[in-house]
């Protein structure tokens, strides 16, 4: 139902699984599990409707890998789990001097979901294949998605190609779709969502690596928010979400790592450069680090930036209607940058390894690329906390 | 023309070397096995972070595949 979907959420897929094989081949059994914790600030009283600052969504997930060897082969399997709450944007509209102001969902939302994923990683033919399914279900929404990736590395070569396709079939039923007190809210709507990247990466020195992939997406079907709104200012009111039916995205990707041997310390750098058929285009930039102390402890903190334009049918509220019939006033598709900062320590613990992380999001129209004339009021900032443990039989 | 020439030759000549100088033993490979080192060092909590971020923000894509769920809100 959001935007871009979250259906695309990584999953690190066979190539992860591929690479994994030879470390599984030597251990017996690898078990992780991840507990995050997910708060997003209030929405502060000058920027909403009420002029009341209003609390937002909260989600704890919990997250469990377990890979195993299955003779020459790794079978993983994860399984989600996340309690959703909170209060949600709503719609936009001009308070008395034409600001944009924010309306939130009047009740707090109350959700879970669950997901449950199935990996086979193999060698076959010289090349490593991944096999992936998954199912996720919440009260509102389920997602079936499955994928095929390979990763091959040529004899005696510094490079390893690598690709991968998936696809999405997805249900959305709204609650109290259809019902007299959301008339235009649809009842239940299907979209659908293809996937594909080829990579390749290289080892240019004995202590520098870069990787470049070329990614491709396309989804099709009801890709509104079936719970937002827009506002409407000739018609002093609002009308439901309504987005194109189709949307193409292209994303460009380039890491670099590389190890400063004298520091024993590794340098991450990570771009990416992503467009769509909805003229959204952003840039996104990750600069970290990896120590390594006393052997045990890894410490790996991380800057994030991120800009994006605006979807071409984007307004934070509408003077007249659009005669394409387009209206949205969703933050994800307003004009913005994000700034974020992120810490992560493991320590190893014989067979164990404990850890634990956390992470402050922020979103502003300050933080974009080209300056933004009017930026939505519901723009956000968010914490997460995680912990994990895992442990290798 | 001899430069035109000129030009193209140097030119697979410096993507012959530099290829060429790309080559690394296996046993020069210690500082690419580090944990830091790999393009994604945690796929766990690396899966988890996409899927808030691609939630958030307009923008998904990549060297992975898509997972499921909304993330809507």
């Amino acid at each position: 139902m959001s935007q871009h979907s979250s259906r695309r959420a990584s999953l690190s897929a066979l190539t992860a699984a591929a690479l994994a094989l030879p470390g599984l081949a030597r251990a017996e059994l690898q078990t992780d599990y991840l507990y995050s914790h997910y708060q997003e600030g209030d929405l502060p009283a000058d920027r909403s409707a009420s002029g009341k600052s209003s609390e937002r969504y909260t989600v704890d997930s919990h997250l469990f890998r377990l890979a195993a060897p299955v003779a020459d082969n790794v079978a993983q399997l994860d399984l989600t789990y996340e309690t959703m709450s909170g209060a949600s944007p709503w719609w936009v509209q001009p308070d008395a001097n034409g600001k944009p102001v924010q309306v939130m969902s009047g009740a707090s939302i109350s959700d879970h979901r669950i997901d449950g994923e199935l990996s086979y990683g193999l060698p076959l033919g010289g090349v490593d294949w991944g096999l992936r399914l998954g199912y996720s279900a919440e009260r509102d929404y389920r997602a079936l998605h499955s994928g095929v990736e390979a990763q091959y590395t040529p004899e005696t070569k510094d490079f390893t190609l690598s690709g991968g396709i998936g696809y999405s079939a997805d249900r959305v039923e709204p609650t109290d779709g259809g019902s007299a007190k959301y008339p235009t809210r649809i009842v239940s709507a299907n979209r659908k969502g293809l996937t594909a990247y080829g990579g390749v990466s290289w080892v240019l020195r004995p202590q520098t690596t870069v990787q470049t992939s070329l990614s491709y997406a396309r989804d099709s079907g009801f890709l509104s928010d079936p719970y937002k709104e827009a506002y409407v200012v000739a018609a002093a009111g609002t009308v439901a979400d309504s987005r194109p039916d189709g949307r193409q995205s292209w994303a460009l990707s380039g890491k670099l790592r590389h190890y400063v041997s004298r520091m024993g310390l590794a340098l991450r750098v990570d771009y990416r450069l992503y467009h769509d058929d909805w003229r959204t285009t952003s840039h996104t930039l990750e600069l970290g680090v990896d120590k390594t102390l006393g052997e045990t402890w890894r410490v790996s903190p991380s800057l994030r930036w991120y800009s994006q334009s605006q979807a071409y049918y984007y307004a934070p509220y509408y003077n007249g209607f659009r005669s394409d019939g387009f209206a949205s006033s969703d933050y994800r598709l307003s004009p913005y940058g994000a700034l974020s900062g992120r810490v992560d320590v493991r320590k190893a613990l014989g067979e164990w390894e404990l850890g634990g992380g956390v992470e402050y999001y922020d979103a502003s129209g300050h933080y974009a690329l080209k300056k933004v004339e009017m930026e939505n009021p519901g723009l956000l900032s968010y914490w997460i906390v995680n912990l994990r443990l895992g442990y290798r039989f | 023309m001899t430069i035109h020439r000129i030009r193209i030759t140097s030119l697979l000549m410096a993507a012959l070397a530099l290829a060429g100088c790309t080559t690394v033993q296996p046993w020069q490979r210690g500082d690419l096995a580090r944990p830091g080192m790999a393009f994604e060092s945690d796929p766990l909590l690396a899966g988890y972070r996409h899927h808030v971020e691609t939630s958030k923000e307009a923008s998904s894509g990549g060297p992975t595949l898509g997972g499921g769920g909304c993330g809507c809100n």
